[in-house]
């Protein structure tokens, strides 16, 4: 039995619906040696900001005792001159799609940058990142205020013809109504979650384990909180979902499908096992021949309830 | 495309020797070839210890001495990741991703290499000291606390001729490794010496002082917590000296300039 990997989303067909989580992948190079890019539908970027940012004093990452790890990167990048000046050669255009992640602490932040890489040829799209837990001013903040992400949505949308996905944080107390004002401010897409804020601490010396104290929590006691995002959004927007949180095998990938999701993104699980999206694609597959499916397109929002 | 000039592998390595040196001390041997083949000293493994995700985290382990298709990973049991490697036998699987990270560079010829070694961070320079030819005069000194958390076992210590210190005198000099570092200097009026170095952050941190008041160049190499392991996460950051931002152990080091690194006091990551 052949099964059909491909998603199509608008205009841009993934030829499977793995993409890794930003941050996680660097620009698309770094893994070069180890990963198999064949099983990847697409990369997104580590997040890019206008100016340059240092990041979070050490130690940037963690385990906890519940599983996951929690990381306060702090959003270090190269910013954008620097982006267009050298990681641009590194992206791995001819292997992937690529879509790019912006950040920033205003609106025109995000367009500021958006202007600059729409220079860039060959993207696939943007991923806004309205959501990281790990900057003061923006992120969470910014993302947290539904007018903000509106505005922000609006203005990039106003840009570019690119496809856009936005990325929110599973901090609201309702996602339903934001998800719905990015999709009205004109999103193709929604990514589904970023991670949650967390802190681990060591009871013996009575030191944060982490030099920022707190910081994001992701890896697979994500997954829970982000299938009740997913489905809590699925039922109110019908653009595409791009799931992440916590996928680590390719069971986890199909509960998302099932859930609402279109596309799926490996983030923590690639420093474990760079080739994740190889072996995740074989067992999604697997499920598939198991359940006489013969296309991921049709698992999409299968749930019964 | 950018020019890659080192190339990382992931390969599943099969233990062939493992053994307790001291209390929380192991020393296992892995053959892996295509990474032993590969490996300088001062690179790193990246190991994931266990099937599945249960520690989460690979580990970082510096290469020790590589022979043929072995290499040598000598680690000390901190945590439970470290433990369950322990608990490893002869046969074991184990799937490491390497080699990683940057190499300490060899010393020139009028140069005197000294290497200074804190408990576990012996293991890099052991690689090194086989990598220097017999006639090429060193030093080897070994810093522990005390002769039962030994990091190397009695036959070694005498093959390579390591003089040690220890903090309550049970073995060796009685004292640190850089009162010891400053006997030897003084009384053997070594010229030229550069220092190759790895422990704790605290001897790195007290040896790169001493180094910038007697001029000596150092070498450090630095551990830290890492997730990719590879440059693309930057959870590895270390201050550089300048104040402008961070280094990424994983890529720029681990082995560090010691004058471009803030080794804050002692208080690494
Ligand atoms: C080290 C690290 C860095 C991250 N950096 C970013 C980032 O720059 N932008 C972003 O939108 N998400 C970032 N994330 C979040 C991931 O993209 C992902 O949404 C989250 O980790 C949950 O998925 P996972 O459980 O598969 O890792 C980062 C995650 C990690 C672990
Ligand atoms: S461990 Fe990921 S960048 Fe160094």
């Amino acid at each position: 039995m052949i099964v059909n990997a491909n998603v199509r989303m608008g205009d841009i067909e993934l030829r499977t619906p793995l993409l890794t989580g930003s941050g996680t992948f660097g620009y698309g190079s770094e893994f070069e040696d180890l990963t198999d890019y064949s099983a990847l539908g697409g990369i997104v970027t580590k997040s890019l900001s206008f100016e340059p940012r240092a990041g979070n004093p050490p130690p940037r990452i963690c385990e906890t005792s519940s599983g996951g790890i929690i990381n306060s990167i702090g959003l270090a990048n190269v910013g954008i001159e620097e982006f267009l000046g050298s990681k641009v050669n590194e992206l791995p255009l001819d292997k992937t799609e690529v879509f790019l992640s912006v950040v920033g602490d205003s609106v025109e932040d995000f367009t500021k940058v958006v202007e600059r890489l729409e220079d860039v040829e060959r993207i696939a799209g943007y991923e806004l990142n309205v959501s990281c837990p790990n900057v003061k001013r923006g992120g969470l903040s910014l993302g947290g205020d539904r007018e903000a992400v509106t505005a922000i949505v609006r203005e990039v949308r106003a840009l570019t013809k690119r496809f856009i996905s936005v990325k929110l944080t599973p901090h609201y107390t309702l996602i339903a109504p934001v998800a719905q004002a990015a999709v009205d401010a004109g999103a193709d897409a929604l990514t589904l979650i970023n991670t949650l804020v967390g802190m681990e601490i060591n009871a013996e010396t009575r030191k944060p384990l982490l030099g920022n104290i707190t910081g994001g929590y992701s890896g697979p006691p994500l997954k829970p909180v982000a299938l009740a995002k997913v489905w809590q959004a699925a039922q109110v927007v019908d653009v595409p979902i791009w799931a992440s949180g916590g996928i680590v095998n390719g069971i986890d990938a199909i509960e998302f499908l099932l859930t609402g999701a279109t596309a799926l993104q490996v983030g923590s699980v690639l420093f474990a096992d760079p080739k994740a999206p190889t072996r995740i694609l074989n067992e999604m597959i697997q499920y598939c021949e198991r359940h006489n499916v013969d296309s991921f397109t049709d698992l999409i929002g299968g749930l019964r309830t | 495309m950018v020019n890659k000039i080192k190339m990382s592998i992931i390969e599943k390595g099969i233990i062939t020797d493992i053994k307790q040196i001291s209390g929380d001390i192991w020393d296992m041997t892995v053959a892996a070839s295509q990474i032993a083949r590969n490996s300088k000293p001062g690179q790193f493994v990246h190991v994931k210890v266990n099937n599945g995700f249960k520690p989460f985290l690979r580990r970082p382990l510096s290469i020790g001495p590589v022979n043929g298709d072995t290499l040598r990973l000598i680690f000390l049991v901190k945590g439970g990741g470290t433990q369950i490697l322990a608990k490893k036998n002869v046969g074991e699987e184990i799937d490491m991703i390497g080699p990683l990270g940057s190499a300490f560079r060899m010393p020139k010829k009028d140069e005197f290499p000294i290497f200074m070694a804190g408990g576990i961070g012996i293991v890099p320079l052991l690689f090194l000291d086989d990598c220097l030819t017999n006639d090429i005069q060193r030093l080897f000194l070994l810093g522990l606390r005390s002769r039962s958390f030994s990091t190397v076992s009695d036959d070694e210590l005498n093959k390579r001729s390591i003089y040690v210190s220890s903090d309550d005198g049970s073995i060796g000099f009685k004292g640190n490794v850089i009162e010891l570092l400053t006997e030897q200097l003084d009384n053997n009026k070594l010229i030229n010496p550069i220092i190759y170095s790895c422990g704790p952050g605290i001897m790195l941190a007290k040896l790169k002082e001493f180094c910038e008041m007697r001029q000596i160049p150092a070498y450090v190499s630095l551990e830290v917590p890492m997730g990719c392991g590879v440059g693309a996460c930057q959870s590895c950051a270390v201050p550089k000296a300048d104040g402008d931002g961070y280094y990424l152990v994983c890529q720029d080091g681990p082995v560090f300039d010691a004058s471009l690194v803030n080794l804050n006091h002692g208080e690494l990551p």
